[in-house]
């Protein structure tokens, strides 16, 4: 425990430059020669500085421990990884001890047996017995530990005198349960709130069997990443307060999906049972999210259970939407459709997948009309969306961890992609990297130099006058991340030629000819996807020529509304539910109830098979993992029964067949797993040239500037309850004096 | 390789069931088609199916017609017996009306096998 204090120190930033040297140390490897050891008589050579932990490791040999994580500093406190090693008086504490020449460690040896079962004991004295309603039941390190490694019998008899530790629980906030009772004092949601989330609120207080875990004042946890301390926990001390007696971890089915709630496409596993889904757990991708999720990954999904559109629904002849049955759905749509034409259009909304996308564009396609937007822009001037590399994330996000410069220009990315901030803080931390932001000053969880949010600066900045270019071009691997957002705006031609610009001129300096400088940071989770395919980015071409017949692929955020669109334009809206319809009962029906005229129920992301894009270009698949409520269906599946009612059959009617269709499109689209690299660099600056627009003198704005921003943002989450209290609390942390 | 020819001399040989040769079962299956065809007038009388003679003697043929391309005689042979269970269970009425109504399936839903009708029944 001692250590925590410490790390929290290092990590400050006075400190970190006071001391140059130490940081150096990570970012210069020093090739020393290797040394050999002996794990349990095996013999394994390994670097010198190599933990005991680390080398058992690497023989297959996983030593238990509790307060070590590999992700996070050492602490050396719960002291469950002691282990024997030769010649030595007492048993070394393996994640914390550094190996030496020739030593002989034993990991099963009495000494040790002996050791661990002490160590179990003491932390069950003081651990309640309360496994059978405790949350973490079945998944919990104590648990197994104490079956794996622990004695067999009790001496703890003193229950009847003074009892076990007793400890207050905090109210932490909306989302994590405290049972501090529980707490074996690991720290490891101390080390994960100050040196991931940057959030320094948790500590400790008191020593010895006093001592407890907790913010010191009456607080909330509120963080963008809080939900990963759930994880971390080993026992049942930090739990989910949504999911609180929910179900045990074996009576569920796990699910491996792609999370969209952003645009980076975190990896997750689906709990589900009796075709619902409980929670939304982490799954391991070092190139995408390491282990963590955002909050709003994790616990929106309460999200996708409310609101839901369950049966097709057509305007009768009095103007109201009445349920009806597919049939005649399919039909009321295809005779609109048919009359429309080529006067028919689409918009797509953040959480289309890419089949979906596909079959509507070649719906529409077959109808004659080439007016398929997104709802996020992009700017159409110069190489617009014709080059890859102008909408990508091009460095991947793992190679955040090789920039020693970041600029972040018009972005949050605390709350607009918080497993890439939590990169760049970790880069920050570990790595010689310094970030600069142009755009609002917000709290990025780390130090920044702030440029301003002016766009003159970012005028002088592409041509060279600025004095941060000093520094721009005396950086070895600079990186450059461009909002999403900011192409929202009048002049984003402009801004993107200029970042453009100035990508450009800083590449002739780097000697990595392979690293790229240009990134892009995207909203939503199918825009990339939805460029890739050709869909327009942005809603103008709609505007310019009003259609007959809009389809509304889950566009929710009301970028187009009835006043941009004829009086008899039919509204056809597939998807979960939007909020701009106001279908809720009792609320007033106002101009957004009559946006749609008929209503096509689809399936979420956690019920279909969905490919998707992330801003780095990488193609990740969800799986289903319960089917669409009611009669509500996989969306590219109501497009292609839509073709064939229109008698214009898409030709593919099964996953495959989409599939074989979305790699003759665009081949990447199905490598899944990878991602797919962009070039054209130079001839998008080249065509980037022949940019008219001016920048304009509006300064740079982000729309996610604080933490009650960053929860509810899209269809699924706007509908979650738990979001909702999300927001609650942090605007009742505002309010209070801590 | 004389192996080999040995091996491909040698042919299985098998129990047969009733008949020995084609012939003799292809007597079998007719002698069974007939004794059902003179059976079907009672059988329309005895039991109350809103079936007459006509279109009994039509599904008759449609279940024969069903193992047409059989030519295991074996195979033959053990239709043949079942066939002649199926009448007798007929014919000393253990079988019911429901029994004997079950060669039309009506009540058999036909699964959808194309596209749109998969998505109206709302499975894959």
């Amino acid at each position: 425990m001692l250590r925590a204090p410490l790390q929290k120190a290092l990590s400050l930033p006075n400190l970190r430059q006071l001391s140059p040297a130490l940081r150096g140390i990570s970012s210069t490897p020093v090739q020393l020669e290797k040394i050999e050891v002996f794990v349990d008589d095996k013999p394994v050579l390994v670097e010198p500085g190599t933990t005991v932990l680390q080398a058992a490791a690497m023989v297959g040999v996983e030593i238990p421990r509790f307060c070590y994580h590999e992700r996070l500093a050492v602490a050396g406190n719960c002291r469950m990884c002691l282990v024997e090693v030769e010649k030595s008086p007492k048993p070394v504490a393996a994640c914390a001890m550094p190996v030496m020449k020739g030593w002989r460690i034993k990991t099963n040896s009495d000494m040790t047996k002996k050791a661990r079962e002490g160590v179990m004991e003491f932390l069950l004295v003081n651990h309640p017995l309360d496994c059978p309603i405790c949350d973490q039941g079945g998944e919990c390190d104590l648990q197994d530990q104490s079956m794996a490694f622990g004695s067999d019998r009790s001496r703890f008899t003193d229950i009847q005198f003074d009892g076990k530790r007793a400890v207050e629980d905090k109210d932490v906030g909306p989302l994590i349960k405290t049972v501090m009772t529980r707490c074996i004092h690991c720290t490891r949601c101390i080390r994960f709130a100050s040196e991931v989330a940057g959030v320094d609120d948790l500590g400790t207080t008191g020593r010895g069997s006093d001592m407890q875990i907790g913010t010191y004042v009456e607080k909330f946890f509120l963080s963008e990443l809080s939900g990963n301390v759930i994880d971390l926990c080993p026992v049942g001390a930090l739990t989910s307060k949504p999911y609180a007696f929910t179900a045990r971890p074996w009576e569920t089915r796990k699910t491996e999906s792609v999370d969209v709630m952003d645009a980076l496409g975190s990896n997750i596993v689906v709990s589900t049972r009796t075709g619902e889904v409980l929670r939304i757990l982490p799954r391991l991708n070092e190139d995408v999210n390491e282990e963590w999720i955002s909050d709003k990954s994790r616990f929106s999904c309460d999200g996708l259970k409310r609101q839901r559109l369950v049966a097709p629904m057509l305007k009768n002849e009095n103007g109201e939407l009445v349920t009806v049955e597919w049939e005649d759905a399919l039909v009321g749509v295809g005779r609109a459709l048919l009359r429309a034409g080529e006067k028919s259009a689409a918009v797509a909304g953040g959480l289309a997948d890419a089949e979906a996308l596909v079959a509507l564009k070649d719906l529409l396609n077959r109808l004659g009309s080439e007016a398929l937007c997104t709802e996020h822009t992009f700017p159409q001037d110069g190489s617009g969306t014709d080059l890859r590399s102008s909408y990508l994330l091009n460095n991947k996000i793992a190679g955040i961890e090789d920039a020693d410069l970041i600029l972040l220009i018009g972005t949050n990315p605390r709350y607009e992609a918080p497993l890439l901030n939590a990169r760049i803080r970790k880069t920050w931390i570990h790595k010689e990297c310094d970030v600069a932001l142009l755009g609002p000053k917000v709290d990025l969880s780390y130090d920044y130099e702030h440029l301003g949010d002016d766009t003159t600066t970012l005028k002088k900045l592409a041509s060279g006058q600025h004095p941060f270019n000093k520094k721009l071009s005396a950086a070895k691997k600079p990186m450059i991340i461009l909002g999403g957002q900011q192409f929202g705006r009048q002049d984003a031609a402009a801004i993107l030629a200029a970042v453009q610009q100035l990508s450009q001129s800083l590449s002739s300096s780097i000697n990595d000819k392979e690293w790229k400088i240009l990134n892009v940071l995207q909203q939503v989770a199918s825009q990339v996807a939805a460029l890739d395919i050709g869909y327009k980015a942005g809603v103008s071409a709609i505007r310019e020529d009003p259609p007959q017949v809009l389809v509304l692929l889950g566009a929710d955020e009301g970028t187009i509304t009835r006043a941009d669109l004829p009086k008899d334009c039919f509204v056809v809206y597939i998807g979960k539910l939007s909020v701009t319809l106001n279908l809720l009962p009792g609320h007033h029906g106002d101009q957004g109830a009559s946006m749609a005229d008929a209503i096509l129920p689809g399936a979420t992301y956690t019920e279909k098979q969905g490919t998707y894009v992330n801003t780095e270009g990488r193609t990740q698949q969800t799986l289903a993992a319960v089917t669409p409520p009611g009669m509500a269906r996989v969306d590219w599946k109501i497009i292609r029964a839509l073709s064939e009612v229109l008698g214009e059959s898409l030709p593919y009617d099964n996953l495959n067949g989409i599939r074989q269709r979305l790699t003759e499109i665009a081949p990447h689209l199905t490598r899944y797993g990878s991602a797919e690299d962009a070039n054209y660099f130079v001839q998008a600056v080249e065509l980037s040239k022949t940019v008219k627009a001016q920048l304009a003198s509006t300064p740079l704005d982000v729309k996610l500037k604080e933490l009650q921003d960053f929860f509810m943002t899209d269809a699924i989450s706007r509908a979650s309850p738990t979001m909702a209290k999300c927001v609650q609390a942090v605007l009742k942390q505002k309010t209070s004096k801590y | 390789m004389s192996s080999g020819k040995a091996a491909s001399v040698v042919t299985r040989q098998v129990r047969p069931i009733l008949s020995l040769s084609h012939d003799d079962s292809r007597r079998r299956v007719l002698a069974l088609y007939k004794a059902w065809y003179r059976q079907i007038p009672h059988i329309v009388t005895e039991f109350d199916i809103p079936k007459n003679t006509k279109q009994c003697q039509q599904k008759l043929r449609e279940e024969f017609l069903k193992h047409k391309d059989v030519k295991d005689i074996r195979v033959i042979d053990m239709l043949v017996i079942k066939g002649q269970m199926e009448l007798k269970e007929t014919v000393t009425k253990w079988k019911q009306v429901g029994h004997v109504m079950a060669y039309w399936k009506d009540s058999v839903n036909k699964k959808p096998d194309d596209f749109l009708g998969k998505f109206l029944d709302g499975k894959d």
